[in-house]
């Protein structure tokens, strides 16, 4: 376990063998559904979330968001009641998150309906989401002013240490989650402008600007990852053109 | 004014289809054969989280991802039967069939133990259209009693399965198909881990999930063939005609649509099973489905048509009674008229034994299923 600090301390290798600033495998797609507007699959590690997108529609609201967690995605099967207040919460961060970076002032009287599948969660559940739907309106071809990265970051494991000993951690997974504070950041743009900060445990207020300042670099490493997957796409689609 | 019933097709293209469809031989609006199904994707085991899974995606764009989940469960009033009772089965059982374990368990299991649920994006689970086709794929696993009967584990202890349906797009037609496919396929992909604990003391299962073992087996060890997963499949009717695989557009024509859930029964044990004695499929449930075509609004007959000079309306009698009359004299030769009444008994035959019979339509979507698995 994390916390227990003998294994940490040793070789300062987390339970799956990554490093202290290492991401978990990160993969993504896009494209995946024809029936949809845009659609893309998105994997961090374990946790893998499908997102589709339709729109612009007819009644005016905005970036509305709807994220269903399938019963089978976690260790033991719960199927989630319709009004679940987590997930109602995550859905209007996430929306306010596109709010603000999707030009909607294109679409005036259009509703931009975001779906969110969560098909396996594994830890990084808000992340994986807005990464995820940031390719799927790429994909759809929805107008942004970037991309929208996020990550999570948990405080060091040990409790006691100084400050300069102990390094935050990056990109949990599900049992580090239940472990630590920790607190998900998403960033738009190169220069990692702010839109989401999450945290819902508690940590000393000391250690906040380092795991910021982590959580930032990782987005910003993520924000490479996504713009890969859409390049590759992008040169996919012109090959099978140009021939 | 019709109320709008999200089929975007003109009484005159209805007709046109319908009548395509009456021939013989139909012609349908894609060139296939009546019993020839569209190209699918299908694959499985794409979930690690889970004891089985699946992913299917039609050509018209649709999809869907079933998740198969097993926990173990106490069984209520397990263990406590009568001694006396329990002997007396058993012997009964052991006259049935040869292997020991199998005297044990059958006739044991129970329906509660299978749970499926489905999700459909933009719906309420207490709409009807989730709990009607949950209803319909709970009755077809059911009434194949060798399932219930794989999840005992012992007098106090069964696993509980649950199938998670996900549909991933809107439904453009009728999802029921898909929606089987999908779940047979996830259920031949499913495995348990395997018991390590004897008899009646608490379940303890391998951690090695490679000795782990399928819910449904590929053979069984006697040589007989393996019991497979029902499936359900949609059939239409236009006319005299039979239709597998209907796209939304033939649905909206459809004089009857009908679900039937057809499963594969244990095959004889005998060495010499030559393919003349491979056992047609069983037919487990058939049930009538409202056709979208009933929604549809009718065209009007030219008599009716008051636009036209000609016609009779711009000079005579309009009242609603005259008008219901000459809409029922016409009876859907010059327009379109939304489809009544049921379907023949002849016809609901044909569909049954067209999906039922050796090398039928059934028999190729199970083996069809069957190549998918790694």
């Amino acid at each position: 376990m994390p916390l227990d600090t003998s294994t940490y301390a040793l070789a300062h290798l987390r339970l799956d063998g990554r490093r202290w600033s290492e991401l978990r495998r990160i993969h993504g797609q896009i494209s995946t559904q024809a029936a949809a507007d845009g659609s893309a699959y998105f994997e961090q590690g374990n946790t893998k979330i499908l997102c589709t997108v339709t729109g612009p529609q007819e009644p005016k609201r905005g970036v509305e968001v709807e994220m269903n967690v399938a019963a089978f995605s976690g260790m033991d099967r719960k199927k989630r009641a319709r009004g679940d207040k987590r997930v109602q919460e995550m859905q209007y961060t996430i929306a306010s998150a596109f709010q603000s970076t999707i030009f909607t002032h294109l679409y005036p009287h259009s509703t931009i309906t975001l779906n969110l599948h969560v098909l396996s969660q594994d830890g990084s559940l808000l992340a994986c989401a807005l990464n995820a739907a940031t390719l799927a309106l790429i994909d759809a071809g929805m107008p942004m002013s970037d991309y929208v990265s996020a990550c999570t970051v948990a405080s060091a494991p040990s409790s006691d240490q100084t400050l300069d000993e102990q390094d935050p951690l990056l990109d949990l997974n599900g049992l580090e989650e239940q472990e630590l504070p920790f607190l998900t950041v998403g960033t738009s743009g190169e220069e990692g402008k702010v839109l989401v900060l999450l945290m819902e445990t508690r940590v000393q207020v000391a250690r906040l600007e380092a795991m910021v300042s982590v959580g930032l670099d990782g987005c910003r490493q993520i924000r490479g990852i996504l713009d890969g997957v859409v390049r590759e796409h992008g040169r996919k689609v012109l090959e099978s053109r140009v021939s | 004014m019709a109320p709008y019933t999200g089929i975007p097709l003109s009484p005159a293209e209805l007709q046109y289809l319908h009548t395509s469809l009456s021939q013989n031989p139909p012609i349908r609006p894609d060139g296939r054969s009546p019993t020839q199904f569209r190209p699918l994707v299908a694959e499985t085991d794409i979930l690690s989280s889970t004891n089985g899974s699946a992913r299917i995606c039609f050509p018209d764009g649709t999809e869907a991802m079933v998740g198969v989940k097993a926990e173990v469960e106490k069984t209520w009033g397990g263990g406590q039967d009568v001694d006396g009772e329990r002997t007396g089965q058993a012997v009964e059982d052991e006259e049935m069939r040869n292997a020991e374990v199998g005297a044990a368990k059958s006739g044991r299991g129970w329906g509660e133990w299978v749970e499926i649920g489905i999700e459909l994006p933009g719906m309420r689970d207490d709409d009807a259209l989730p709990i009607f086709l949950s209803a319909m794929l709970t009755e077809a696993l059911l009434a194949d009693t060798g399932l219930k009967d794989t999840l005992w584990i012992n007098t106090r202890f069964h696993w509980r399965l649950y199938i998670d349906i996900l549909l991933l797009s809107q439904p453009l037609s009728y999802p029921l198909p898909l929606l089987s496919l999908t779940t047979h396929l996830a259920l031949l992909s499913t495995r348990l881990p395997s018991l390590i604990s004897e008899r009646d003391e608490d379940p303890l299962f391998n951690d090695d999930w490679e000795a782990s073992t399928h819910l449904f087996p590929r053979s069984k060890a006697d040589g007989g063939s393996a019991q497979k997963p029902p499936i359900t499949l949609l059939v239409m009717s236009v006319g005299e005609m039979i239709f597998f695989d209907a796209s939304a557009d033939e649905l909206a024509v459809a004089d009857a649509v009908v679900a039937l859930s057809v499963t594969q029964p244990l095959q004889p044990t005998s060495t010499s099973a030559t393919e003349a004695e491979i056992l047609p499929l069983k037919l487990v449930a058939l049930r009538t489905i409202d056709p979208p075509s009933r929604l549809t609004a009718g065209g009007v007959p030219n008599a009716l048509n008051s636009t036209s000079t000609t016609g009779t309306a711009s000079t005579g009698n309009t009242s609603t009674g005259g008008i219901l009359a000459i809409r029922e004299k016409d009876q859907g030769q010059s327009v379109w008229r939304p489809p009544r009444g049921g379907v023949k008994r002849a016809v609901v035959g044909r569909m049954i034994k067209a999906v039922v019979e050796k090398g039928g339509v059934g028999m190729e979507v199970m083996a069809g299923l069957a190549g998918v698995e790694t």
